[in-house]
């Protein structure tokens, strides 16, 4: 009973304390957050780091001597934190009064601010004018070497230059099969999803409700098999699949069966396959979300359901799975890595033959890494302003006197 | 006189649920049916039945002279000829107003296009859209959207059009453009049957009013038998509490 009593006095003050630390801890928070002026802590941040940058690299750069700059950056840095100090105490003493009654509000003094974080800024690209000038001068003296130096950017970059047709050859054949993976898987979805979408109604013939569902079940099956296993494993199967084919049905010879079924083109078969599987779930999403009352108008107008479909149904859910399809090529782009297990000579493959080649891993899937966002990165923004002009193109109709 | 619509021993059930319970409705041509009755009572289900947009479980729906159950008619043929205007206006958001009126009768009756917009402008000019023929149809107000509809099912020249409840989705204020247009169909002949709430249209317009309840059609009979003196408690009940709800 008593035990009780105390625990539960003591649930009670801890329940207080809690409050209070809480309440504490969102005054003080929003204390802070309140009117500060961090253009300070941010220059000082800023400044700091292009002392820093300065202190620790090896190398520096082409127009001022690095003590002075240092020194120079340091001065800023520490100008700026002592502003911020400054600020930080005044706003102490005035609490809500801050805003209205301490002059590092006043006009004069975020002025003086604003020209200060001009200061940075210049110290800020100056610095960084200075590294990339001394990037460039890494990169033409490992240009020039003729063995592989041992730092891991300088490494990075011989192997990358000395290998880079090997490299660039993968670029393409990325490209290529993630472009083209992708409009052919297109191609295949549109007519995957028109099998899926049969649904028999009553008054079709007999032979035509099976052929109907047969249809439908069959696309659906496929994109089950296709989402349900890996793609390595696709690739493994199409590949040997079809060399078999040829070599059981045909009389050509290994290599000229090499020739025509070759590594490339069965990656490029795997990728549209695969492509086609996901693309028709995404249209058959695009179909499903166009509602039913503009098949239902169509119909009633006396359109056929063939028609209804590709007239109405159809190029609206296109339309909204444009943005779906340019994300299957940049999965195109990254997926179809795994190409290289069945020697497809894509950017991962050429990676690795880069590695083989002078016993350095890591260094070549970086570039290799670095190859890849660049690639995506460029593609997503051409597909990003392509959707924004496709979407520009329906306010065209704004209504237009005759 | 032979009616132009012949609906007889019409059933449908979703289901457990039995919608229409065997419904026997002539209309002649020229003549204006508005259908009332309380929410649920298969109003909408009927309607959608007379085009097969629903499948009726059995019954007949003779229309021109063909059976519209029969599972060999030619239904596409006979639709083009029964124009329908949703409650939704289901209009093509991919098409323009033009596009909209123009898609069926190109695609469907292979008019020529210039012909075909020609017609179009006419009847978007009768509903009085003539200064939106080329607007995105997303862009416009729920009235002018449902005037497009209407237009639309015009283009096709139908022998009847079928409304189900065409002002529903509008602001009151904007119900009246829809109801305009659609007194002027009828005052020019044209054969309509009418699911509405709006009894004053019904008074106004129709020929004959049809009473539904849980399914079957109760009472049918002019606007001044049913309105003035309905001979059903259940059609009095309706009425009674209908205008007690519009404040009437
Ligand atoms: N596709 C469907 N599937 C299942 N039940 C349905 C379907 N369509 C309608 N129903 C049911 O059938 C009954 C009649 O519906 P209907 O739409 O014909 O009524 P209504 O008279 O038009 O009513 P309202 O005035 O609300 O439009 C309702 O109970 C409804 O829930
Ligand atoms: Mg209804």
């Amino acid at each position: 009973m008593a035990m009780n009593n105390i625990f539960s006095a003591l649930c009670a003050i801890l329940g207080d304390a809690g409050r209070w630390l809480r309440g504490r801890a969102a005054a003080l928070l929003s204390f802070a957050a309140a009117d500060h002026p961090y253009v300070y802590l941010s220059g000082s941040a800023l400044s700091l780091a292009a002392a820093l940058t300065y202190i620790f690299s090896q190398r520096y750069g082409f127009f001022l001597s690095r003590p002075l700059w240092v020194w120079t950056a340091l001065a800023l840095c520490g100008a700026f934190c002592l502003a911020s100090l400054a600020a930080l105490a005044s706003k102490l003493r005035l609490k809500r009064r801050y805003r209205a009654g301490s002059r590092f509000c006043a006009p004069a003094a975020r002025r003086a601010a604003r020209y200060g974080s001009y200061v940075i800024w210049t110290v800020a690209a100056l610095t960084l004018a200075d590294r990339l000038h001394v990037l460039y001068q890494v990169v033409r003296e490992v240009m020039a070497m003729d063995t592989n130096p041992s730092p891991f950017f300088q490494a990075m970059v011989y192997m990358f230059y000395n290998s880079r047709a090997l490299f660039l050859r993968g670029l393409w054949t990325t490209l290529r099969l993630a472009f083209f993976g992708t409009i052919f898987g297109f191609l295949l979805a549109v007519g995957l999803v028109f099998l899926r979408i049969q649904t028999p109604s009553k008054r079709d013939w007999d032979h035509v409700k099976l052929i109907k569902i047969l249809c439908s079940r069959f696309a659906a099956l496929y994109a089950t098999v296709v989402r349900g296993t890996p793609m390595m494993l696709q690739a493994f199967i199409i590949y040997y699949a079809g060399f078999g084919l040829f070599k059981g049905h045909t009389d050509l010879t290994i290599t000229e069966i090499n020739t025509i079924w070759s590594f490339f083109i069965a990656g490029l078969t795997t990728v549209s396959l695969n492509s086609a599987a996901y693309l028709s779930e995404v249209l058959r999403g695009g179909v499903e979300s166009i509602d039913a009352g503009q098949t239902e108008a169509a119909r009633s107008l006396g359109m056929s359901s063939w028609m209804t479909m590709m007239k109405v149904v159809f190029p609206q859910a296109l339309k909204n799975s444009i943005p779906a399809i340019g994300n299957e090529m940049i999965i195109n782009i990254k997926d179809s890595s795994v190409l290289n297990c069945i020697g497809v000579v894509e950017l991962m493959y050429a990676a690795t033959s880069v590695a083989g080649i002078y016993y350095k891993n890591l260094p070549n899937y970086v570039s290799a890494a670095i190859i890849y966002l660049i690639m995506t990165c460029c593609i997503s923004a051409i597909l990003n302003k392509l959707s924004a002009r496709l979407s520009l193109n329906t306010y065209r109709g704004v209504p237009s006197s005759n | 006189m032979e009616p132009i619509l012949s609906i007889q021993g019409l059933e449908k059930s979703f289901g457990p649920l039995k919608v229409l319970k065997g419904i026997d409705l002539d209309v002649q041509k020229g003549e204006v049916v508005c259908i009332i009755g309380a929410s649920g009572s298969g109003k909408s289900t009927l309607l959608r039945c007379l085009n097969l947009l629903e499948e009726p479980d059995s019954g007949h729906i003779w229309f021109g002279g063909q059976d519209l159950t029969d599972l060999d008619a030619d239904l596409d043929g006979l639709r083009q000829r029964i124009g329908m205007v949703f409650q939704g206006f289901n209009l093509f958001n991919n098409k323009n107003v033009l596009d909209n009126c123009t898609l069926a009768p190109i695609s469907v009756k292979h008019i020529p296009r210039a012909q075909a917009e020609e017609t179009a402008i006419h009847h978007l000019r009768t509903v009085g859209l003539g200064e939106f023929i080329h607007a995105d149809s997303r862009r416009l107000s729920g009235g002018q959207k449902q005037r497009v509809a209407i237009a639309r099912a015009l283009c096709m020249e139908p022998e009847i059009m079928l409304f189900d409840e065409p002002t529903s989705a509008l602001d009151p204020e904007i119900v009246g453009e829809v109801l305009d247009v659609m007194k002027t169909l009828a005052r020019e002949g044209m054969t309509m049957v009418v699911v509405t709430h709006e009894m004053a249209f019904a008074k106004e317009v129709s020929d004959r009013v049809v009473f539904m309840d849980q399914g079957v059609i109760l009472e049918q009979g002019t606007p001044a038998e049913v309105f003035g003196s309905p001979r059903e408690a259940r059609t009095r009940e309706f009425l009674s509490r209908y205008l007690e709800d519009k404040g009437i």
